[in-house]
């Protein structure tokens, strides 16, 4: 009896220790072998059949022009696409946290919506739109006015800022909006009453004190924008601009050179790695606390008519172009036999629907493994990030920091590098051209997120009810059952419906690990956008469908976006 | 008429009501302070004491009323006035103290003086010269979050009077701070008003604070003044049961005591009822006795603060030294005339 509940217990604390670790363990290989991969593949150079050890590829790298210049032309994508994100997200979540502007509360969600959007969707959206000649409002102005309308230059670094700045607005809007919202009110006041005005205000102490969660979201956003693939991929790949994620694409297939693909991957991943922990140390020294719990809300502005007018056309505009006109593009392409730049509803069809659904293999295939992919991947995530933030937030442990900081790298390692790393790792083993590769590959690059996401709240979880129930009798696994996982389940289903939306959109981690077989329905609209657009827009309004329905699962939750 | 107030009036309130939504947080307050004044605005949470100081600092705008601050309309509902804060020209001393945490202490005093435009090397003169009078000279140069919360306090005071103000606002200036040191700033900052005469006007909650810093007093209840005079008047001579109450009083309603007739509700304070086991034979005429039974016996230092149990469900606690009853005794309690108040409302 007495050796029985030894045991017992013996095993249940062999529970505790270990499941976390292998949450944490499993996290850290999927880091370390890709990375160690790409290391030692980009210091290999084959001579005759013999491999050698060498820094060639990277001498190569740093004096190749194509390099330089793609690595120009993403310095200006995420330093165009930050700056003016910034000031967009800034200013939209400035407008419906602080004033009167009519429909705040619902402005306050529909701001979201590019935020779980797909990038690559919105840029083809945006080439039905504005194509030069043929997108749909020059064709409408030709019809209107008269003549060839060639209009703006989609297809071209500014393009792609304006795409990105779109999408990566909510990032900034989310990490701003909090702090405005709770603020301290006497800050702000106490700075009026001294004798500054209100543009001095902002200037001197309401930007100040928000530049904490500035920072964070203007280094995301120019990392992402730096790194994101699908959208250089769509409007400049073919003109022959090239930023640093399409050239790593390029070196893999034109021709192929792992080596200094490699050699590339590593030297992103570094600059990247280097950012995120310049970032982490210099908030660390900066963080104070801005909302005293002692003051008052800051006061609603009440805008004046003129302001009215110019917030709510702020408002529009930004809806406007992100979401409801790329997808009214889509719908009208999707909706039309042949494209030709117009319209015509007479002719209006949903064979392209029905082709790409139930007739055509590789679309069928595509959605199919798509939702396999994402089903299944944000399962194993969520498991795999849960134990993790167990680990982070419940056990003692000296390497906590060190772990929490190693775990948090892959948010901002561009998926089409990760996904180099995993070629490098699988390219002569039966993984190569599974689905399983490209499974492990999302895992690897989008398990954070999820992490994230647990751990605040479960940081918010008194450690006493689970105290209380093991006082009580339970045993450390019933104690998990009965108690956090409850507790812990917003936070779990929001994770999950979180995963599950990045690996349906998800471009730049699957391009260079599919196979025929194994495409996604990204990569199936990349297949058809050459020569069959009527599908790439149905299957863009398919994804965008599965997407909007995360999305609002999403917000029952009632879970914050980032943390 | 408006406007003109006592011919002393240096800041004038009147007729100024401020609602929020139904609720009526000020209903047509109307009071005035002198030049080199000190008036505290004395009440419970919700009587609208910090919905008025924010009025007066431009932070909330009244639906109708008046306010002028030495000699300058800031608010005239009836001509359509109302200057922005930072037109008012006043020091504010927040409750949560704002002191804004990515300046340093000196930038953080300085900053009115910025905002005015005046040279690098004076405004950091005169921060200094403040940062001095309230005692954080060697600390100018640190960051604003490695101070003590007695020390934020006194950069919030300090930043408020460096421009020098005519009029400084307190809200709940030291109620955030533990009791020793509330205490010493409560002296220092009398120290600080005589020696600078700025005019003060104090919001709290606190009837030490208000009676410790103010000359005059309004005790405030329900956006309405229920009674305003000289700090130990109000104190001393109550004529409102709320007043009563706020102090710390029992009040009982008359008919439920012996020979207590022509008023509403009787007051005293908990020291001045005297106990015995056996009728008080000092007693007089017109003195309250009441027999009662002691419910519970609490120590609290030099006197013992008894719950007695009058007739009729009527309970009154009662502060003696005496030390000499226990629970379920049977006394006699006893209140001299000149020590009961006669409460109308």
């Amino acid at each position: 009896m007495q050796a029985g509940t030894q045991s017992k217990e013996k095993s249940g604390w062999a529970w505790q220790k270990s499941l976390p670790l292998l949450g944490v363990s499993m996290g850290i290989l999927l880091i370390i072998g890709p990375f160690m991969a790409g290391l030692v593949r980009s210091l290999l150079l084959w001579v005759a059949d013999d491999p050698q050890v060498s820094l060639a590829n990277y001498a190569w790298l740093f004096t190749d022009r194509r390099i330089q210049t793609a690595a120009i032309n993403s310095l200006i994508c995420g330093t165009g696409a930050m700056s003016i994100s910034l000031v967009l997200g800034t200013s939209l979540a400035w407008i419906v946290s602080r004033t009167n502007v009519p429909g705040r509360e619902i402005f306050k969600t529909l701001n979201l919506i590019p935020f779980f959007f797909s990038p690559y969707v919105g840029a083809i959206g945006w080439i039905f739109l504005v194509a030069p000649y043929s997108g749909l409002m020059q064709t409408t102005t030709a019809t209107l006015f008269g003549g060839p309308v060639e209009g703006p230059n989609i297809y071209s670094l500014a393009g792609v800022i304006w795409i990105l700045s779109l999408f990566y607005t909510p990032y900034v809007y989310l990490f701003v909006i909090s702090p405005l919202q709770r603020m301290d009110a006497a800050f702000e006041d106490a700075a009026r009453v001294h004798g500054a005005g209100f543009w001095t205000t902002v200037r001197l102490i309401t930007l100040p004190l928000l530049q904490p969660g500035l920072l964070s979201a203007a280094l995301i956003v120019f990392v992402t924008s730096a790194g994101l693939f699908d959208v250089p991929l769509a409007l400049t790949a073919t003109k022959g601009i090239r930023t640093m994620p399409t050239e790593v694409f390029a070196l893999v297939r034109y021709p192929s050179d792992l080596g200094r693909a490699a050699a590339f991957g590593i030297f992103i991943t570094a600059v990247t790695v280097a950012l995120t922990l310049w970032q982490r140390a210099h908030l660390a020294k900066r963080r104070y606390e801005i909302v005293s719990g002692k003051g008052y809300k800051p006061r609603v502005i009440e805008l004046r008519r003129s302001g009215k007018i110019i917030a709510l056309t702020i408002e529009i505009i930004f809806l406007l172009t992100s979401v409801v006109l790329p997808v009214l593009a889509l719908i009208l392409v999707a909706l039309s036999p042949l494209w030709t730049g117009k319209f015509n509803p007479a002719n209006a069809t949903l064979a392209n629907f029905n082709y790409v659904l139930f007739e055509y293999s590789l679309t069928r295939q595509a959605i199919m493994n798509s939702l396999f992919l994402a089903v299944t991947g944000a399962t194993i995530g969520v498991m795999i990030s849960g134990l993790q933030s167990y680990y982070l937030v419940r056990v003692r442990s000296v390497f906590k920091s060190f772990v929490d900081a190693l775990l948090a790298l892959p948010l901002g390692i561009p998926g089409i590098v990760l996904s180099l790393f995993f070629l490098i790792f699988a390219i002569r083993t039966p993984l190569y051209g599974t689905l399983a590769i490209l499974l492990i590959a999302y895992i690897a690059r989008f398990f954070p997120f999820a992490t994230r996401t647990i751990t605040a709240m479960l940081s918010a979880i008194h450690p006493e009810l689970e105290e209380s129930a093991r006082a009580n009798g339970a045993s450390w696994g019933q104690t998990m059952r009965m108690i956090l996982l409850p507790l812990l389940r917003p936070a779990l289903i929001a994770a999950w419906i979180m995963l599950f939306i990045i690996f349906i959109r998800e471009l730049g981690a699957s391009i260079l690990l599919y196979a025929s077989g194994t495409e996604t329905i990204s990569i199936a609209m990349l297949l058809l956008s050459e020569n069959s657009v009527g599908y790439v827009a149905a299957l863009a309004l398919i994804q965008l469908v599965l997407l909007l329905i995360g999305f609002s699962l999403f917000r029952l939750t009632r879970a914050p976006v980032v943390q | 008429m408006q406007g003109q107030g006592q011919p002393e009036s240096f800041v004038t309130i009147s007729g100024v009501t401020k609602k929020f939504g139904d609720f009526t947080a000020l209903d047509a307050l109307s009071f005035s302070v002198r030049e080199g004044g000190t008036l505290a605005l004395l009440g419970p949470s919700g009587c609208g004491k910090t919905t008025m100081l924010r009025c007066l600092a431009g932070l909330e705008t009244p639906e109708s009323g008046f306010i002028s601050i030495a000699g300058k309309v800031v608010f005239d509902s009836a001509k359509g006035i109302n200057l922005n804060p930072e037109e008012r020209g006043l020091g504010v001393v927040f409750q949560s103290y704002a002191v804004w945490p990515h300046m340093s202490v000196v930038e953080n005093v300085e900053f009115p003086l910025r905002v005015r435009g005046i040279s690098k090397e004076e405004r950091r003169a005169r921060a200094m010269e403040i940062l001095e009078i309230v005692g954080l000279g060697q600390y100018a140069q640190r960051s604003a979050t490695q101070l003590s919360g007695g020390q934020q306090q006194r950069v919030a005071l300090a930043r408020a009077l460096v421009h020098k103000p005519a009029l400084v606002l307190f809200d709940e200036a030291l109620s955030n701070l533990d009791a020793a040191l509330r205490e010493h700033m409560r002296l220092e900052l009398k120290a600080l008003q005589d020696k600078l005469g700025f005019t003060a006007l104090y919001v709290t909650h606190d009837q030490g604070e208000a009676l410790g810093l103010a000359e005059t007093i309004i005790l405030m209840n329900a956006g309405r003044i229920d009674t305003s005079g000289l700090a130990r008047d109000v104190f001393m001579n109550h004529r409102t049961s709320f007043a009563a109450l706020f102090f710390g009083l029992n009040v009982i309603e008359a008919d439920k005591l012996p020979g207590m007739t022509g008023t509403k509700f009787i007051g005293f304070q908990r020291e001045h009822a005297h106990l015995s086991s056996v009728t008080d034979s000092a007693a007089q005429n017109g003195d309250l006795i009441v027999p009662g039974r002691i419910a519970t016996r609490s120590f609290q230092g030099l006197v013992d603060e008894y719950a007695i149990d009058l007739a009729e469900g009527v309970s009154i606690r009662v502060l003696d030294g005496q030390g000499q009853f226990s629970p379920g005794d049977q006394v006699h309690v006893r209140i001299k005339a000149g020590n009961l108040f006669r409460l109308n409302d």
